[in-house]
């Protein structure tokens, strides 16, 4: 195995609201390695962005790690100070978004915005860090990038945007990439591009990438491990043949349920019924229970822990551990 | 540069139109001759004056014979002074324009930083006596505050001189006066500006790179947030030119101001036409500037 570029630990992210404190991240754990892809996976609102959020040290001012570790090769972060966290953001770890029309600010130029990290933290001139950004806008994929240093970002177009996050976000040589939802905005041919560049530059470079997501074609595409979220918690984590050839957690079934399949022909898609509860309004015991077709009074009552089923392919259901699931 | 021409054309039709209300509704509201002649003169020699000033054409007629003075750059006599109306105008447009910059100045020194300082502390003690201190300078009257500031300033303290115009320390006090309440407004409008853009993806994206809050809030937030900022900025020089009566009689101030209403009353139609055509060329000046800084300040916006 390789050595961990990451290491996150029980991890509990709150938020101060009007009606108290709302947690929305509790006790996730999860190590990524050098050269891997994760993907972590879950619905809206299972807490995997506020995750992201919370490892860059940006979350929103009413939000605050409350407990746990997060550990970049042997550095606490929790504890960082901000000047010295600020020197680790953008540097040693960096972050695409999901919306690439309005992460980009309107009013400066591609050039401006893509020296500002390279002057900042590899302590180039204007001109070395001109120059090195037109290599990095090469590099992904913009062939007349001079041209496009001097454009604002509305003048592009949204896939061109995605790709000058990508070549912001590695300019600086990280050692781990956070892609919160990178292609969810996209088109679709789009999208495979985008993918593919993300999974040729993760092969040129020891980057390793921490890519969130919703969509399991996207994880099929180009995790090595999974971790599937729901409601602030980890319910599996596995590999990502794993995942797909004997998924544990009904969860985990339910959202591989979910996915078109090609060949089959169905008058209805599957869907898991419900919705992911409000961090206001938990159910006791395992959290996915009014939601589990196998939800029984047991659920309702004990909180199930993340238990291994075989080596490092982790499960969080009672059933599952007591064999009563039939794979 | 086309934009900018095409814009200059189309300011004439406007220019018409002011001219016109201003001369119909000068001649509708009262005639000069009454307050120019002694209450003893008889109806004969109210005829004759009315006669050789013109009144008694038709408004139309009259009318060309002002359209047709104008384009010479004449706006005629003032009744009253009996000298060139526009000299009049030209002879008090230094002083309001300098009033109206420093008043300006003032309220950007004011407003900038608080207006920042109440976003980024939202909620905190800080932004409630700084949105508080906001009303309070929206709502003092501008002659209370005037005359505050003399009764502290020049008579306690005799810092600045009491009122009239001259040196540098004539233009504080009257500044300040003008200013405090542009600055309120601006602090307010720069607090909920700031806000909205702090919560951009952009601003994550900044704060990703690993910016410095202060670069992050300076740089990438202040250059989207003074967008909305700049129109009341170019909105409220054009009143201060125009209306600055209050401030300029509380601190004797010789503007344009006075002038103007004092022509009103008197009924000088001269003056009154000129001065109101020098402030609505200075209102649209400056809400084209408006427009000239705003392409400055945000790419996305083209003309053409």
């Amino acid at each position: 195995m390789q050595e961990a570029v990451l290491k996150v630990d029980g991890l509990k992210v709150r938020f101060k609201t009007e009606d108290g404190y709302v947690s929305t991240v509790n006790g996730v754990s999860f190590t990524v390695h050098e050269g891997e892809t994760l993907a972590i996976v879950g619905e809206s609102g299972s807490g995997k962005s506020v995750t992201s959020l919370a490892l860059m040290g940006i979350l929103p001012p009413n939000g605050e790690v409350v407990e746990g570790s997060i550990l970049y090769r042997d550095r606490e972060l929790t504890n960082l100070s901000k000047k010295d966290y600020r020197k680790i953001r953008g540097n040693d770890i960096s972050m695409i978004f999901q919306e690439p029309m309005t992460a980009l600010n309107p009013v400066f130029t591609i050039g401006f915005q893509l020296r500002e990290p390279l002057m900042l933290h590899a302590a180039l001139n204007k001109q070395q860090a001109h120059s090195r950004a037109i290599e990095m806008l090469r590099s992904v994929g913009i062939s007349d990038a001079e041209k496009v240093m001097g454009r604002f970002p509305h003048q592009l177009s949204g896939g061109m945007r995605q790709r000058v996050m990508i070549a912001m976000a590695l300019s600086c040589n990280p050692k781990l990439l956070i892609a919160d939802e990178p292609t969810t905005a996209l088109d679709v041919t789009i999208q495979a591009q985008i993918l593919t560049l993300l999974r040729n530059l993760k092969r040129q470079s020891s980057t390793s990438i921490m890519i969130i997501t919703h969509d399991l074609g996207v994880v099929a595409e180009i995790a090595d491990r999974v971790v599937v979220m729901y409601a602030g918690e980890i319910v599996e984590v596995a590999t990502v043949d794993e995942l797909f050839e004997s998924p544990q957690h009904p969860y985990t079934k339910g959202l591989l349920n979910s996915m078109p399949k090609i060949h089959d022909v169905v008058d209805e898609l599957y869907s898991i019924e419900g919705t992911v509860p409000s961090p206001l309004e938990m159910p006791t015991g395992c959290k996915f229970h009014p939601r589990c077709p196998l939800g029984d009074s047991e659920c309702a009552k004990i909180h199930p822990s993340l238990e291994s089923k075989e080596g490092d392919h982790l499960a969080r259901c009672i059933k599952v551990a007591k064999k009563e699931l039939v794979v | 540069m086309k934009y900018l021409l095409k814009s200059l054309l189309k300011t004439i039709p406007v220019l018409l139109f002011i001219t016109l209300i201003v001369f119909v509704l000068m001649r509708l509201t009262g005639d000069p001759v009454s307050l120019m002649l002694p209450e003893t003169a008889t109806q004969e020699e109210r005829e004759t004056l009315k006669n050789s000033l013109g009144l008694n054409d038709p408004l139309p007629v009259q009318y060309m014979h002002f359209l047709g003075d104008l384009v010479k750059g004449d706006f005629g006599d003032s009744f009253r002074y009996n000298t060139d109306a526009l000299e009049l105008v030209m002879e008090r447009l230094p002083a309001t324009i300098e009033l109206a910059i420093a008043a300006m100045i003032v309220a950007v020194i004011i407003s900038i930083p608080l207006g920042i300082l109440s976003a980024i502390k939202r909620n905190s003690f800080m932004d409630l006596f700084i949105t508080g201190g906001a009303v309070l300078g929206k709502a003092m009257p501008s002659f209370w505050l005037g005359i505050m500031l003399i009764l502290l300033f020049s008579v306690m303290f005799q810092l600045f001189p009491v009122s009239g115009r001259g040196t540098l320390g004539h233009l504080v006090l009257p500044a300040i006066t003008l200013g405090t309440g542009i600055a309120a407004e601006m602090t307010r409008l720069i607090r909920s500006s700031m806000l909205e853009i702090l919560g951009q993806d952009f601003i994550r994206t900044a704060r990703s790179k690993g910016l410095r809050e202060t670069v992050v809030v300076n740089q990438h937030a202040f250059r989207n947030a003074l967008i909305p900022v700049v129109t009341i900025m170019a909105l409220q020089t054009a009143t201060l030119v125009g209306g600055t009566l209050i401030t300029e009689t509380v601190f004797a101030w010789p503007g344009l101001g006075q002038l103007l209403v004092q022509a009103v009353n008197l009924r000088d139609m001269a003056v009154v036409q000129a001065a109101t055509f020098i402030i609505a060329i200075f209102v649209i000046v400056s809400n084209l500037s408006a427009d000239l800084i705003y392409r400055l300040l945000d790419p996305r916006i083209k003309y053409e």
